[in-house]
């Protein structure tokens, strides 16, 4: 964080993304990319923001995600995003729905066990391919939120695919914890070290997320959200979650998921905040999706591209089948199930800070499993978002109105 | 379309339609979920009631079908309710009643995709987003077109009492309106709401309506709005002017009501309908509008004013005798009950909640709780 700062202040002039100059630059025109498509196409301005990145990658001057002040921003957005996927997520819906739960669990499996077969029949190691397989099950909230968000989608494909995002991100991100707490504990050299780590950053984050709940419920139900101040309080609030979760090694992926669910579940109360806690929190989403859709470069593609290729289609196919098949009975059409299926295509953030992290954690894995995952989201990057919209708009959940009236309502959403 | 055959019906049969609204449980704004709800329904058993889409997409129809008596109407609302409670709850959705949602932005409104309400929405342009209300429809079976014209006049009076008893759409766009039924405000800039002209023959009615249909203005009586209307497929005429109760035992309770006072003029014909009633008409329903049971109306003969609660139980007294007939006991008990109480209509009830909570999706949330008539899931 220090040092980050520092960089900010005696080299704000090299261009590069993580300095003042380069940051703003950079800001500056997503920014105006994403205007100009929502402008012209009526497209989501978060696909602005991916084109920035990705011709960023291509040049060569993408992130590398070392670059500590940036992943403060990508954290601290990711965690504003995860915490309203979680907000959504009413656990109550599952009980009432079964087949939903089917549905997300049915997903989730068959992604993470048909991503793990074919990556092992491509020769790829045991240890690369299950975590591998683990974040493709993941479907990302951040771009959901934002496309949704940003085309005011609303309806049954819209809800489930919120709803599932939400759960398999879930999923994915504990499966990730066992597993790399199993790789640490099945070491016999390390496993009496590492165990209380593990027990601790794994209980540790699901209390630190339902205190962050608590915490939040009070500042709600306490102060007016439509006040910019209260927003503020909310967002800091997040945030300081986050760097507490950060000293303490916890999943900063976790806490604001939870924290969310935590919100949503404690009580039958509604509650309506600006989107992304307003423009503080827009500011800091903008600056992820650039980061993170430059978070690849053009020889990682070409030299993963097969791999990658496989893993992704797999994916989408294992989401698509196991979607399909549970359409029926979970109450949906089967042109909502294809749309659906085709709506749960986007990896983005959460992929790359969960794997970021693993790696961190097994750096002779990350040897390995780092250029197929960049190469993933790097074809994902700009299709997923387009193959979402695509979705919402076929599923007729989309509702776009002429530029005039489409900024209207985001503050007066709570009525 | 001509205007047709009146067609037969049974006397005081009756036929109750509640438009409901569908809300999401994120943050209990409307949510346009009618053709999910609707596929879902279709998988069940045949109901007695009929469930059918309205003209936006957050919002739904049930109907009954002929209904003799309080008890069919009150058993066949509340299976429809309680099917299409738990509907919506495989879809994350949730139903509740009132006139008007408390804070949904009218532009954001969807049309439901058909052609009929695609024309309406290109004729009347916004008008039929703010259309946006909710509003029950009582069906009162009448032998006669003549019978069923006479009728619709004579019941005009009593428009103020089922308003006030029926009043629960107090919020409109997020702001708290002053009314009791600000419902009615929406439907009255349509260009043919309001009263319907003053015609007691059937050939009388019909001259007017094939010179009303000359002038283009008009196809059929689907076009016009009036507060009670006939309508000769099914033999009634359709009492138009309530709010969607927040509930479906208040629903059932005024639609038998309606059946008694029905029954009462109809047989005893206290008084013979005139066009001077019509002299106060919009002031009295304005002020059951606005004030809801304490609002005043004033007799347009003898120039009395009178509070509604007080009109309300002494019609309840005039027709005790035909009550009984009609075996409506409950559904009057019911009525009586809910002028003693405090807060009396449904729109106060909304609004002690908003004064409490001062959130109004909580509000909205509560509206679900009421309608389903359980604890809330």
């Amino acid at each position: 964080m220090y040092d980050a700062l520092l960089n900010l202040v005696t080299a704000p002039w090299t261009l590069q993304p993580d300095t003042l100059l380069g940051a703003a630059l950079l800001a500056v025109i997503a920014a105006l990319a994403g205007e100009a498509l929502w402008r012209v196409l009526r497209w989501p301005r978060v696909i602005g923001y991916v084109i920035v990145g990705t011709a960023l990658a291509l040049s060569g001057r993408g992130v590398e995600g070392t670059e500590p002040a940036l992943r403060v921003v990508i954290d601290g957005a990711l965690a504003l995003l995860l915490f309203e996927a979680g907000a959504r997520l009413r656990l109550k819906w599952l009980a009432r729905n079964p087949w939903l739960l089917a549905t997300s669990v049915a997903e989730a499996l068959a992604t993470g066990i048909a991503v793990f077969m074919v990556l092992r029949l491509l020769a790829l190691p045991r240890e690369v391919a299950a975590p591998l397989a683990i974040v493709a099950v993941c479907v990302s909230p951040a771009v959901l939120q934002r496309v949704v968000g940003e085309l005011r989608a609303a309806g049954q494909v819209t809800e489930r695919l919120l709803a599932l995002a939400a759960l398999n991100t879930l999923y994915a991100v504990l499966a990730m914890k066992l597993l790399s707490g199993g790789m640490l504990l099945s070491d016999p050299a390390t496993w009496l070290n590492a165990l209380s780590p593990v027990l601790f950053s794994f209980f540790g984050s699901i209390l630190l997320g339902a205190a962050l709940g608590e915490g939040l419920a009070l500042i709600a139900r306490r102060f007016d959200l439509r006040e910019d101040n209260s927003i503020v309080l909310l967002l800091s609030a997040v945030l300081l979650a986050l760097v507490v979760a950060k000293t303490l090694q916890l999943s900063t992926l976790l806490v604001p998921l939870l924290a969310g669910m935590w919100l949503a579940n404690r009580s039958e109360r509604p509650w309506v905040w600006p989107r992304h806690f307003g423009s503080a929190g827009s500011v800091l989403v903008l600056v992820m999706f650039v980061s993170v859709s430059s978070a690849w470069t053009l020889e990682a593609l070409v030299a993963s591209a097969g791999i990658a290729l496989a893993l992704v289609a797999t994916r989408m196919l294992a989401k698509g089948v196991a979607v399909l098949a549970l359409a029926r009975p979970s109450g949906l059409g089967l042109g909502q199930a294809a749309c659906l299926a085709i709506g749960l295509t986007p990896m983005s953030a959460t992929a790359w800070v969960l794997t970021m992290d693993f790696v961190a954690r097994h750096p002779n894995v990350g040897a390995q499993m780092m250029p197929v995952l960049l190469a993933s989201l790097a074809l994902l990057e700009l299709a997923a978002p387009l193959a979402l919209m695509g979705a919402l708009r076929a599923a007729g959940e989309v509702d776009v109105r002429p530029a005039r009236t489409a900024n209207v309502r985001v503050r007066d959403a709570a009525g | 379309m001509p205007l047709g055959d009146f067609a037969d019906s049974r006397a005081f049969t009756l036929g109750v339609e509640l438009e409901l609204q569908i809300v999401n449980r994120h943050d209990y704004d409307l949510a346009p979920g009618a053709a999910d709800l609707l596929r879902v329904n279709a998988k069940r058993k045949k109901m007695t009631a009929d469930v059918k889409p309205e003209i936006t997409s957050s919002m739904i129809e049930v109907s009954t079908g002929i209904c003799e008596r309080h008890r069919d109407v009150s058993e066949q609302l509340l299976e429809v309710r309680d099917a299409l409670v738990e509907d919506a709850g495989k879809l994350n959705l949730r139903l509740c009643g009132g006139g008007t949602h408390a804070f949904q932005d009218w532009s954001q409104r969807r049309i439901f995709d058909t052609p009929r309400f695609q024309q309406v929405s290109t004729l009347y342009g916004y008008l039929s987003k703010q259309f946006t209300v909710f509003g029950q429809h009582v069906h009162i079976g009448c032998p006669s077109p003549d019978g069923a014209l006479w009728l619709l006049h004579a019941m005009s009076r009593f428009m103020p009492h089922v308003i006030a008893l029926s009043a629960s759409s107090p919020f409109v766009q997020g702001t708290d309106t002053g009314f009791h039924s600000a419902r009615l405000n929406s439907v009255n800039a349509f260009p043919l709401s309001g009263r319907s002209p003053f015609h007691l023959t059937w050939d009388a009615f019909t001259v007017y309506f094939e010179k009303m249909r000359r002038t283009g203005v008009v196809e059929s009586m689907k076009d016009f709005y009036w507060d009670i209307r006939p309508k000769p497929e099914y033999g009634t005429i359709e009492v138009r002017v309530m709010d969607t109760p927040l509930t479906v035992e208040r629903a059932a309770a005024i639609a038998v009501y309606l059946q008694c006072i029905a029954r009462w003029l109809a047989k005893d014909k206290p008084f013979q309908p005139q066009e001077d009633d019509y002299l106060a008409y919009t002031y009295n329903r304005f002020q059951a509008c606005r004030f809801g049971l304490d609002g005043e109306v004033v007799d347009p003969v003898t120039a009395v004013h009178r509070p509604l609660r007080e009109l309300i139980r002494e019609t309840i007294e005039a027709v005790e005798m035909h009550a009984i007939e009609l075996h409506a006991e409950r559904g009057l008990a019911a009525i009586r009950e809910a002028l003693a109480q405090e807060p009396g209509t449904d729109a106060d009830w909304l609004r002690q909640a908003q004064g409490k909570e001062q959130f109004l999706p909580e509000v909205v949330r509560q509206q679900c709780v009421k309608f389903e008539g359980s604890d809330g899931r």
